[in-house]
């Protein structure tokens, strides 16, 4: 679990409630690679564009995070979870996203039993202890 | 599609953006408390898709305008082809340039355009020109050929009154 209402909004607020432009947009060298990735070979890419599609992609992660924790305050939670991103997808019209989404959520979780089970295999540890680790890793998040 | 690949292969499912930046994305949005691991993983995967569908979109439209360089009126025709995306982007999208708009004829660089000037004034090429015959009928279809006189018709003398004094060459 991430508890991500904290962190960031400490440090608007040292800084004034100004929100800097790298933490609102997502690297434009990633936006670039991924770019050139689908594009023919010869195509380019102006500057433009790729700042252009930096901003596009931020307004989907808000549009996609605002609809599905729209979901969890009327159902009066306080966590967003996958099936709530694959529900506002789905809602939002991006049908085609939802499902492939839905299988990479059952493999996500599929990894994460996995990674889990690993740990607490090679740890040994008495059960208070094996719940503290479990606890870290739903903290942590499993890195793929 | 990839990502089955990726299934069989057991390839392990690397992500494009860095979480910590999606992560802050997200929290920009006040109503949201917590994000888990897995929606951080779907909503980092699902904007990968967007950005190669997006991008893919706006690649036909520049291979339909005949350009080599994807640039920013592709990815606006590209969003406005997409209803859902249309739906939250297309006011995001910065306004059309100038150039975009074939309703304004554009000005050529080379010179300003001046504001016309004050009844009575001549251009100085007038200076140049050979004086014409008085009598020369001006076809009716066509417009007079001195500025001068279309700038002021009502005093067709005027050429004559400002006209140089010929030079006598002896």
């Amino acid at each position: 679990m991430e508890d991500i209402g904290g962190s960031s909004s400490n440090d608007n607020n040292n800084n004034g409630g100004i929100i800097k432009e790298q933490d609102r947009l997502l690297p434009i060298a990633n936006v670039g690679r991924l770019m050139k990735r689908i594009l023919p070979q010869n195509a380019k890419i102006s500057k433009e564009a790729k700042e252009t599609m930096q901003e596009c992609v931020s307004e989907f992660i808000s549009f996609v995070t605002s609809e599905a924790s729209e979901k969890c305050r009327k159902e009066r939670r306080k966590t967003v979870n996958g099936d709530d991103i694959c529900w506002a997808l789905a809602t939002l019209g991006f049908d085609n996203y939802a499902e492939p989404m839905r299988r990479y959520l059952h493999r996500y979780r599929e990894v994460e039993v996995d990674h889990n089970k690993v740990n607490l295999q090679e740890k040994g540890n008495s059960p208070e202890e094996k719940d503290d680790e479990l606890f870290k890793l739903s903290n942590r998040g499993v890195g793929l | 599609m990839v990502m089955a690949d990726e299934e069989e292969n057991g390839v392990s499912i690397q992500l494009e953006f860095p979480k910590g930046r999606v992560k802050k994305i997200m929290a920009l949005d006040k109503d949201v408390k917590r994000v888990s691991s897995e929606a951080l993983f779907l909503v980092s995967r699902s904007t990968e898709l967007f950005l190669q569908f997006l991008a893919e979109k706006s690649a036909q439209v520049a291979i339909e305008k005949k350009r080599k360089t994807v640039n920013l009126e592709h990815i606006r025709v590209a969003v406005k082809r997409h209803q859902p995306t249309r739906d939250f982007l297309l006011d995001e999208l910065p306004p059309p340039s100038q150039a975009a708009k074939p309703d304004k004829p554009t000005q050529p660089a080379g010179r300003p355009k001046l504001d016309p000037a004050p009844r009575g004034t001549r251009c100085i090429d007038q200076f140049f020109r050979k004086p014409e015959p008085e009598n020369t009928a001006q076809a009716p279809g066509q417009p007079p050929e001195n500025p001068a006189q279309a700038q002021s018709p009502e005093n067709p003398d005027q050429d004559q009154a400002q006209s140089p004094v010929p030079v006598d060459e002896s």
